[in-house]
């Protein structure tokens, strides 16, 4: 069984965009937690590890990312946790590169199937060997 | 985690040990008993939260969390999962997020996974769990009910039922089922001008019975009657303790803990065997042997 989280940091309450992967991840035969909108990293991280989630997945559309997602992945080294990060949300191409090289294992835009994001997912979890 | 690892973690009293032993609860229940079978446990006040979908079980464990910031308390927060697809989504967090980062409080999403009845295959498991991580307090707060899930009955040792005024008339309240496990009752959304109404319905149903229950009326998300109401939990907590209830209950849960398991065994039994190979008694001898065979 996968365990993902859909959180949303910061202030933006744009929130459709993550019930609808919260929802299709669901009907991906997912458990997915979902913690609600205007979260602080320090509350997404340790919500994260106490859910001991497989997967944290982060929705970000005010254009914060390239100060959230950094925080929260120092915060979760910080803590000794290794749980990978996908992002969804407003993310112009060349931060997309930039989260990526700092361990953002894929990030989704605008348009994405949800088909695709509960494949890429599996497959992420076949090729760990969880 | 490795075992040793989780055992030395959960008595230094770290997260990250409770939350790996947690998910071996879910996922191997068996595992857990095994684990936890080494443990001194304190019994911690295990307080079920339970009533129909959207009336206020979430907010009011965030109010009981904001209103008891000195103790150290465990929440076990259930929601169904999906019969065709076995995916769930877990949203009762969204309520109590403002306490993840509290050190005394410790919050844990469990998905149905088949149970009926209100609760998650490996309630008992999740519970000695955070008994073994020292909880005072232990919060369940089930799936959305109806009438008739009331297994919560078997694991709390107190239930607390919630009604809010939107939910039928005083017939409702005469039935059996859910009405009879309350332990504690709570009308909550109390701005509803029809909650008072309520009130008194529900008072005169329980004048008819033969216990008395106790009522109090809450507004969850402003915190309004919480106090109240957590003065009310430990008063019961301290009876129970003395007049034999509690042990009553633990007796009640610690039966039905064995019998969880039993049925699990069984369970791994039967997908073992070709089943078209017996008639009814004689699969019937078959697993009774078996069954033998593994104790």
């Amino acid at each position: 069984m996968i365990r993902v989280m859909i959180s949303k940091p910061g202030l933006d309450g744009h929130d459709r965009g993550a019930k609808v992967i919260a929802r299709a991840l669901r009907d991906g035969g997912m458990e997915v937690i979902y913690t609600g909108i205007r979260q602080t990293p320090e509350q997404i991280v340790q919500a994260a590890i106490d859910e001991d989630v497989d997967i944290l997945g982060i929705s970000i559309l005010s254009g914060a990312h390239m100060k959230l997602i950094p925080k929260i992945l120092t915060l979760l080294k910080d803590k000794g946790s290794n749980i990978p990060i996908f992002v969804g949300g407003i993310i112009p191409d060349e931060d997309v590169n930039e989260l990526k090289k700092m361990g953002v294992i894929q990030v989704y835009g605008p348009g994405t199937r949800t088909s695709e994001v509960i494949e890429e997912i599996k497959r992420y979890f076949e090729h760990a060997n969880v | 985690m490795f075992e040793s690892k989780i055992v030395e973690g959960i008595k230094a009293g770290e997260r990250k040990a409770l939350a790996s032993l947690l998910s071996i609860c879910e996922d191997d229940p068996e595992k857990a008993n095994s684990i936890l079978n080494s443990f001194e446990r304190r019994p911690s006040h295990v307080v079920g939260i339970t009533g129909s979908p959207g009336v206020g079980k979430s907010s009011l464990i965030n109010a009981i969390l904001n209103g008891s910031k000195e103790k150290k308390i465990g929440v076990i927060a259930i929601d169904p999962s999906s019969p065709f697809t076995g995916g769930a989504l877990l949203g009762d967090r969204i309520r109590m997020q403002s306490h993840a980062t509290s050190e005394n409080f410790f919050i844990r999403s469990f998905a149905s996974r088949g149970a009926l009845g209100g609760l998650s295959p490996s309630i008992f498991e999740a519970c000695n769990a955070f008994e073994a991580f020292g909880m005072d307090m232990i919060l369940i707060e089930t799936v959305g009910v109806g009438q008739s899930d009331i297994e919560i009955a078997n694991v709390a040792d107190t239930v607390v039922v919630l009604l809010s005024a939107d939910g039928g008339d005083e017939v409702q309240m005469m039935k059996a089922g859910l009405m009879e496990i309350a332990d504690i009752f709570v009308v909550n959304k109390a701005d509803n001008i029809m909650s008072r109404n309520l009130l008194s319905k529900l008072k005169a149903t329980i004048e008819m019975g033969k216990k008395e229950i106790p009522v109090f009326m809450t507004n969850a998300i402003q915190d309004e009657g919480v106090d109240e109401l957590l003065k009310g939990l430990d008063e019961r907590f301290k009876t129970i303790s003395m007049d034999g209830t509690l042990e009553q209950r633990r007796k009640m849960r610690f039966f039905d803990h064995v019998r969880s398991s039993v049925r699990r065994e069984i369970d791994m039994i039967m997908q073992k065997i070709d089943l078209s190979e017996f008639d009814f008694y004689g699969l019937k001898k078959k697993v009774m042997e078996e069954l033998c065979k593994r104790s």
